[in-house]
Parts: C-alpha cells; sequence; structure tokens
C-alpha cells in the first residue's frame, strides 16, 4: 500500500512519519514516533486510553489517521513535565491522590484533564460528566475525580478557591 | 515499623505519570513480527475446509499456521486432571477440526504488521457444518445433547455433593421452609490493557522468551514449557507493567500457547496484541452461575438448615491452569459465611457449553455471598423481620470456638463489629424513618446490607502453598527484593519495599523490588491472585529480609567487634547500642563483604543474599478479611434507573501496609461489583452468538456511574505476629450482595423478589410492571 508523509510538532519537537493512509494516529504515534506513553484501549473511541491534545483539543487518537494530523500541534502525556523532569501539577496531583493503579488508562486521564484544567475550575459533578468518556477499571473512579479537582487548586490558588466554590454551589 | 501503615508514595508512579510505563505493547524487538488470529463465528461446528492459499500469497505475510501446524508442535492441554471426580478433557492450543465457542482459534497468521495480517485474515476460507449449540444450564445437563468433548461422555465436568449436619432434621423441625433460585449473569473481567505478549524463539541458542502481560511469571513459564514440550531451563519469561487483570492474566492462553509455538515455527520474534472485540469475546468470562436454595427456618429468625445446589457455566475450555472445577468447593466452605447455620447440603456442578472460557475473576467464589446474602434478606421479609436485625440472631462473634457448619474456623471474625459500624455509620434507625416517609411520598428508597468473609490467607488449619522471596544487599548497601508476584496496579513494588525497608532497617528508596524476570525470582505457580500479595509476598519478605539483616550484623559485629546482639540497623547505618559514635553505612559492610571477604574473620559468613520460604508461621489474627457494605439507592420509577445515594465499607483487612493502596483495591471491586448488576453482561444469544463485542454493547461503568464511597477499617489489632491481610477481592465480592439488597428494599411496594443479579433499567421497569416481562 503506497505511503504518504505526515509532518506533525509533537511535545514542542517538529517529526515527519511516512505512513500508510490508513495508519491511525495512535499507531502513528506509538509505533513511528516511539512514544509509548499513549494507550490503545479500544480501537473504536469509547474508552479514551488514547487521548491526545491536537491543536488543544482533546481527541481520541484510535479515531484518525494520521494523515490527518498533518501539520497539527500534538500533545502527549511525555510533554507534560518540564524538561528538567519536574512534573506537571496535574501530574503531582495524580500521583498524590493515589488516581490510578495499573496506569494503562492513566495517559488518556491525563490529556483529558489537561484540556479541561485550560478551561478552569469545574463542580464536582460537572468534573465527573467530563471525565465520563474515559474508563479506567481500577479505582472506582473517586480518586481520578479527587486528583483533578486538587489540579484545579495548584494550578493557582484563585481556580482552587473557585473550584472549591463551584462545588459548594453544585451542593 | 515507620513505613508500614503510611500511604508513601508509590514507586510505579513517576514512570507511568511520565509516559514510560513499559505494557506489553511497548516491547518492540528487531525482526519483531505481527500476529492477528483467524478466530470461529460459530459457536459449535465441524471445520470442513480451510484454505489458506491467497492469504499466504499476500505482500507481507510470512506465515499462515493452522490448527494442524500448531497441533504438531505442541502438547495436548489437560487442565487439574488429577482433581478427584473432575473429567477433565484433553484439548488443542488451536482448533483443527471442530470449533467450540465464538471466537474460538482456527488459524494465525503471522506478518510483518498487525494491518498486513488482518487484511489476510480475509482471505483465508473456511467451511463450517453447525453443530448443536449447548448454551444453557438446562442444555448443559441435558444427557441427549450433544457432548463438546469426545472423550467426556456428557457435559457435566464434575458434580461435588456433602451434607454437614443432620440436615433431614433440620428440615423437620423448621417452622418455614423458604426456597428461590438466584442467578447471576455472565460478566468478564476486562481491564483495560487487553491481552497481549511477544514471542522470541531464539534458533541459535534454543531459548524462548516470552514478553508477556501475566500475573503470574513463573506460572507463564512453567505452563509454556509444559504444552510447549521445551526444557523449562531454556524458557524465560520477562512481564514489565501490566495494565489490569483482576484474574484474567493469571492463567496462561490458547493464544499464548500458540503463538510461542509459532515464533518456534518460524524463528523470529513475534507480537500479538488482542483487540477489543478479541478481548470480550474471547479472553475470558465468569460469574454465569446460579444456585437453588432451600432455608429451614424457625419463626424467631433461628436458620436450622440449608439445601444449596450450584451451577457453573464454565464454557467450552477448563481454563488454564485454574480451571471452574477449583470453585464449588471453596463457595460450599464459604457459604455459611459468618452465620449459624444447623446443617447444610450442597451440590455442585461445574457444566460445559459452547462459550467463552472461565478463568478467575476477582473472587470467583463471589456467589456464596450474593446468594447468602439475598437469602438473609428474603427469610428476614418473609418473617417481618429486619433484615440487620436477622444477621444480628445469627451471627458468631469470633469467640475460639466458633466454626460454620461447613467446617470454617471463625476464632478473631469481626463480622458482628463491622456490622454495627456500618448500621451506626448511617444511622440505620433513622435511615429506615427516613424510608417509611419517602414511601409515603411514593419513592423508592431500599437499603442494603451484606456481610462477607474472604479466606486471605484464612484460618490456620487450612492455608496453603508456602511463597518464598529473596533478598540481596548490593555492595552500595540497598536492598534488591525478587517476588514471584506479578503486580499489576496494586503497587508491589511499594508495599513490599515498605515491608523489607522496614524488616532491614532502611531508608524506603534504598529498597528495590524486582519482579517479572523467571531468570531472577523464585519460582511460584501462582503469582498474584487470591489476595496472596498482601500476607505470602509480605511474609516471605519479611523472613527472607530477616535472615539478610541477620547476616549483615554477623559481618559489622566481625568488623566492629561489637556483639551482633548490641547493633541495630537505623536508617541505612549500623549502630552499636550506646556508642552511635561507632555507627558505620552498611554500604562499608556490603563493600567490605564483596570486596574483602578475606579481611573477615574465618568461618563469617559473606554472603548478603537469602531465600527464604514463608510457611505461613507466625501468622497471627483470625486469618479471615471481611466487613460489611451498606448501599441506600434511590430508583427512577418512569426510567428504572438506579441511583446509589450512600455506599459505606466498613472491613477488616488487620495491619494495613498502604492505606491508599487498600482503599483503592476496595473502591475498584465495589465498582465492578456495581457494575455487574447495573451495567455489564458478556451476553449470548440461544444460538451462542456473541453479543457484546463493542463498549457499546458490554457498558463499563463511568465516573458518572459509580458513587462516592465511604470507607471506614476496623484494622484489628494482632494478637501476636503478622497480622497482614487480603483486601483484594472483598468489594467486588460483596457490592452485588448489598446493591441488589437495596434494589429489592426499594421495590418492597411491588413485592417482588430480586433473584437475578443483573438489574439494568429494563428489568427494573419488568419487575415494577411498567412494562411487559
Amino acid at each position: 500500500m503506497s505511503r504518504r508523509p505526515v509532518h506533525v510538532k509533537i511535545n514542542g519537537v517538529e517529526r515527519e512519519g511516512y505512513v500508510e493512509p490508513r495508519k491511525t494516529l495512535v499507531d502513528f504515534i506509538r509505533e513511528d514516533l516511539e512514544l509509548t506513553g499513549t494507550h490503545v484501549g479500544c480501537e473504536h473511541g469509547v474508552c479514551g486510553a488514547c487521548t491526545v491534545l491536537l491543536d488543544g483539543e482533546a481527541v481520541r487518537s484510535c479515531l484518525m489517521f494520521a494523515v490527518q494530523a498533518e501539520g497539527c500541534e500534538i500533545r502527549t502525556i511525555e510533554g507534560m513535565a518540564g524538561p528538567d523532569g519536574q512534573l506537571h501539577p496535574l501530574q503531582e496531583a495524580f500521583r498524590d491522590n493515589h488516581s490510578f493503579q495499573c496506569g494503562f488508562c492513566t495517559p488518556g486521564f491525563m490529556m483529558t484533564a489537561a484540556a479541561l484544567l485550560e478551561e478552569g475550575p469545574l463542580s464536582e459533578e460537572d468534573l465527573r460528566h467530563e471525565l465520563s468518556g474515559n474508563l479506567c477499571r481500577c479505582t472506582g473512579y473517586q480518586s481520578i475525580v479527587a486528583g483533578v479537582m486538587d489540579a484545579f487548586g495548584r494550578s493557582t490558588p484563585a481556580a482552587g478557591q473557585a473550584a472549591d466554590a463551584a462545588t459548594e454551589a453544585a451542593r | 515499623m515507620r513505613f508500614v501503615g503510611e500511604s508513601v508514595t508509590r514507586v510505579e508512579d513517576r514512570r507511568i505519570l511520565t509516559g514510560r510505563g513499559r505494557y506489553i505493547d511497548d516491547v518492540k524487538l528487531p525482526g519483531m513480527l505481527h500476529a492477528a488470529f483467524l478466530r470461529s463465528p460459530f459457536a459449535h461446528a465441524r471445520i470442513t475446509e480451510l484454505e489458506i492459499g491467497e492469504a499466504q500469497k499476500l505482500p507481507g505475510v510470512v506465515a499462515v499456521l493452522t490448527g494442524a501446524d500448531i497441533e504438531a508442535a505442541t502438547v495436548p492441554i489437560q487442565v487439574m486432571a488429577q482433581f478427584p471426580d473432575f473429567k477433565s478433557p484433553a484439548y488443542l492450543a488451536m482448533a483443527t477440526d471442530r470449533v467450540r465457542f465464538v471466537g474460538d482459534l482456527v488459524a494465525i497468521v503471522v506478518a510483518e504488521s498487525r494491518y498486513v495480517a488482518e487484511d489476510a485474515l480475509e482471505l483465508i476460507n473456511v467451511e463450517y457444518d453447525p453443530m448443536r449449540p449447548i448454551v444453557s444450564f438446562d442444555d448443559a445437563q441435558d444427557s441427549t445433547a450433544p457432548a463438546i468433548f469426545d472423550d467426556i461422555a456428557d457435559n457435566v465436568l464434575y458434580r461435588s455433593t456433602s451434607t454437614h449436619g443432620d440436615v433431614d432434621a433440620a428440615f423437620a423441625a423448621a417452622d418455614t421452609v423458604i426456597e428461590e433460585t438466584f442467578t447471576q449473569s455472565r460478566q468478564a473481567n476486562v481491564p483495560m490493557e487487553t491481552r497481549g505478549a511477544v514471542a522470541d524463539f531464539d534458533p541459535g541458542t534454543g531459548d524462548l522468551t516470552y514478553y508477556a502481560a501475566t500475573q503470574s511469571p513463573q506460572g507463564c513459564r512453567f505452563q509454556l514449557a509444559t504444552y510447549l514440550d521445551h526444557p523449562i531451563d531454556r524458557v524465560r519469561v520477562l512481564s514489565g507493567d501490566v495494565g489490569g487483570a483482576f484474574g484474567l492474566k493469571g492463567p496462561v492462553h490458547r493464544e499464548d500457547i500458540s503463538l510461542a509455538a509459532a515464533s518456534r515455527i518460524i524463528g523470529r520474534p513475534i507480537k500479538w496484541i488482542e483487540d477489543r472485540n478479541e478481548h470480550l469475546q474471547a479472553s475470558g468470562h465468569a460469574r454465569e452461575e446460579q444456585m437453588q436454595v432451600e432455608a429451614a427456618v424457625t419463626s424467631d429468625g433461628r436458620l436450622l438448615g440449608l439445601r444449596a445446589r450450584l451451577l457453573i457455566d464454565q464454557g467450552a475450555f477448563p481454563c488454564l491452569p485454574y480451571a471452574a472445577v477449583l470453585f464449588p468447593n471453596m463457595i460450599r466452605d464459604l457459604l455459611p459465611g459468618p452465620y449459624r447455620f444447623g446443617a447444610m447440603q450442597f451440590e455442585g456442578l461445574v457444566l460445559a457449553t459452547n462459550k467463552c472460557w472461565v478463568p478467575p475473576y476477582r473472587g470467583p467464589w463471589e456467589i456464596e455471598t450474593w446468594v447468602r446474602e439475598r437469602l438473609m434478606d428474603v427469610v428476614a421479609r418473609r418473617l417481618g423481620m429486619d433484615p440487620a436485625e436477622l444477621r444480628r440472631k445469627n451471627m458468631f462473634d469470633g469467640a475460639e470456638e466458633d466454626r460454620s457448619i461447613s467446617g470454617q474456623h471463625l476464632a478473631g471474625i469481626t463480622s458482628r463489629e463491622s456490622l454495627e459500624r456500618a448500621l451506626g455509620r448511617i444511622d440505620y434507625g433513622s435511615l429506615r424513618s427516613e424510608q417509611e416517609a419517602a414511601r409515603a411520598e411514593g419513592r423508592l428508597l431500599g437499603v442494603g446490607i451484606a456481610t462477607f468473609l474472604e479466606a486471605a490467607p484464612g484460618p490456620k488449619e487450612n492455608r496453603m502453598f508456602p511463597e518464598d522471596a529473596k533478598v540481596r544487599l548490593e555492595s552500595n548497601g540497598h536492598l534488591l527484593v525478587m517476588t514471584p508476584q506479578g503486580p499489576h496496579g496494586q503497587g508491589h513494588e511499594t508495599t513490599l519495599a515498605q515491608i523489607a525497608a522496614d524488616a532491614m532497617g532502611l531508608p524506603l528508596d534504598h529498597v528495590r523490588v524486582v519482579h517479572g524476570d523467571t531468570r531472577q525470582t523464585p519460582m511460584n505457580l501462582i503469582g498474584t491472585g487470591g489476595s496472596r500479595a498482601s500476607t505470602w509476598a509480605s511474609g516471605s519478605v519479611m523472613v527472607t529480609t530477616r535472615k539478610v539483616r541477620e547476616k549483615a550484623l554477623g559481618i559489622a559485629s566481625a568488623m566492629l567487634e561489637i556483639d551482633a546482639g548490641d547493633l541495630d540497623i537505623i536508617d541505612g547505618m549500623v549502630v552499636p547500642a550506646g556508642a552511635p559514635a561507632k555507627a558505620m553505612p552498611l554500604a562499608a559492610i556490603a563493600m567490605t563483604a564483596y570486596l574483602a571477604p578475606e579481611s573477615l574473620p574465618p568461618g563469617t559468613d559473606n554472603h548478603l543474599e537469602a531465600q527464604e520460604t514463608f510457611t505461613g508461621d507466625g501468622i497471627g489474627g483470625s486469618g479471615w478479611s471481611g466487613g460489611t457494605h451498606l448501599c441506600v439507592v434511590e430508583i427512577d420509577q418512569d426510567t428504572g434507573r438506579v441511583r446509589i445515594l450512600r455506599y459505606i465499607v466498613v472491613e477488616d483487612c488487620g495491619q494495613i501496609i498502604n492505606p491508599a493502596i487498600v482503599e483503592g483495591q476496595i473502591r475498584g471491586g465495589v465498582a465492578q461489583g456495581i457494575a455487574g448488576v447495573l451495567y455489564e453482561k458478556a451476553a449470548y444469544d440461544e444460538e451462542g452468538q456473541f453479543m457484546a463485542g463493542t463498549f457499546m454493547d458490554y457498558l463499563l461503568p463511568t465516573a458518572t456511574e459509580i458513587p462516592h464511597i465511604e470507607i471506614d477499617h476496623i484494622e484489628s489489632v494482632p494478637v501476636e505476629g503478622l497480622d497482614i491481610r487480603g483486601v483484594g477481592e472483598g468489594g467486588a465480592i460483596v457490592a452485588p450482595a448489598a446493591l441488589t439488597n437495596a434494589i429489592e428494599d426499594a421495590l418492597l411496594p411491588f413485592g417482588v423478589t430480586v433473584n437475578e443479579q443483573y438489574l439494568p433499567p429494563g428489568r427494573i421497569l419488568e419487575l415494577t410492571g411498567a412494562i411487559p416481562a
């Protein structure tokens, strides 16, 4: 099958590949770019394990072809920590709240949550709705919700108070 | 102890959080090929024609192997043939002339990429001659139906019967006999990471390296060596991070054997990563069981006798090596739970059907708790008693002489305390008044209680399967702990390090736990499962570390010329009693032992390594994990939706190593239990066709469906010795009982008995009469 070039900027680095048009974005990221932090859980867009940020939006990389990402900016879990290894507040919050066990779904939750952080704090109920596109089989979700709520507070102190207020208001 | 009891940050976390975990699909070897399996679309059929020529010709295809090719390279599988009275059929890793479930293996394509391998599957032509499928409990017990296996006369593979006490007298003395049949639907483990492996046979050395996602690396190695008839010294299993399993990845699957055989035939590494559709239909199912019970009770609520008949649908093949035949007697032993029954008669059958096989799923004996706790509620209702009161009346206190009718020694159980705490936490009396008021307004509010016991590790007299650890003090004074466990989310790299750091006297980051390399870890077939890690692995790490500590102190004693009894190890320093200034880093001792052993006095043991067996000696406490769950629901009469308003867990797992991990285990288990009641069903139609092949059909709950779960620990203090008990299964075992009890309680105005476990909204509406059944 013929191949086509694909150029992306992933975690700040320009990369190119040469792929069959039928190759999914997640397979391109994992196999061609060798960034295996993004996981494949269902290949039909339900579990959210393959979620990445594409031009800032959380998308399922199993439901896109690599060639559709031509020229796009992609962020994956490998791009969350700083270049010095300093964890992102979201990573710290996940760690401190025991927000994962086996860790297979974690990259997807992390990228979904990263997009949510950009939009500002949510009430716990709204957050649960926002996270309902990602499946976790280990935790029962409570610790993931706690982790993201905590991260809302860590990004800026004001955001934390707003999150508390939003939760309070929802109750 | 300094680290045990603390929610220390998990050792595993940083790599997982930064995307540097190494799961099976992350393994990439030079020259690696990719496999895809052709699977049967029929439940039961003869293969009359299999044409692979077109597939072989497709560019990029390296080989197409059929059942006959794999048969020639492997040994027929026969599981637990030594188990008394079990008719264990011999079967092959891949089908040859006959397929036995939808998803059965017909051929394996090995190609340059998974994409090409899947293209080639479509070019294989198979003709099937369908046979009558065995699908239901009735089919499987019908002696005129075709037998699924040629070497077994019918489809009843196992029958266990036993009588405890005078059952007939108990029923003769009863004021009331209550009969019910309770049925569970098929569910599945469904870890977020599907199955997968990379088989790498090296034709030069004859070594087979098998990269596995397994709960038991040594078990995997043993089974591969057996069924490939390959010298076990030339089989090495390597396992990294495992993306969940819940029992599914303890067994060795037919795909594993086929893949390893294919690699040996072709002489190249081959990766197989299952897709979700394959996973849902063919990886493993669970819980399709039924129990008919008769309870003989007095009008004041004493449980005189119980008759139980259990059916287990084990699917087509007995799971390797944990066949469902293991479950009936476990279920029998646990069925009376923490309650006094005067007598019990038990019959348990294991049935073969044309469906997916049944590996263990998080407490594979779970039906004992569900049926017993459902029965307690049904009995209470018939007698006009409060369900909490009936439980109180019949519960053992955990006295030294307490023994259940099935013979289980219950000394030290804290069931009663857990029940009272759960009731107190929710203010049970007020809750019942609130419920009455709600009912008066036409609202369907329900309360469910369920109590369970788990033998993790179990009472002294029936503890089995000792476990080893290997521990080495390295030259830098750090400790390497090697365990046969196969963690898949439980954080054993952390919890076992907590145990070892305390036992040795080290900072936590001076301990490294190694698992998943069978050339380093001790032999143990079970690995992680049945809540063994907390007790057995912890115990083995503790006794082995103590041994290494003793050796280190022996060397230190020689170097410092101070009696070993006067030395302690604190924070990695060997500290003489009363002379802290003479403290010496453990590293200095280790360095001497490794690099200058000749400087030590003759006869000093300079080997800073040990492997010890933990036999269970020194385990204090009852050996029983357990607790009570309490659930409050409200049902929407229009939609049939069940909303969980409160979910309370009171549990006792003895001394807690890491509270965050324990609570994570409990919440995850409860979520799976809730899911089995409200969402998940691995459905088949009457032809044995699988109906739940996507996540749009098999519904895993999301963050909006699983409620906040409140947890209270009893942490009963050990009288003496180690008292760490398992907590892996409890949540999943007891949640279905608590939830279905709450649902039946909510539906009280309709006078229905809930005798199925799977209660999606449509079924609720049938029960209320809103839609026809």
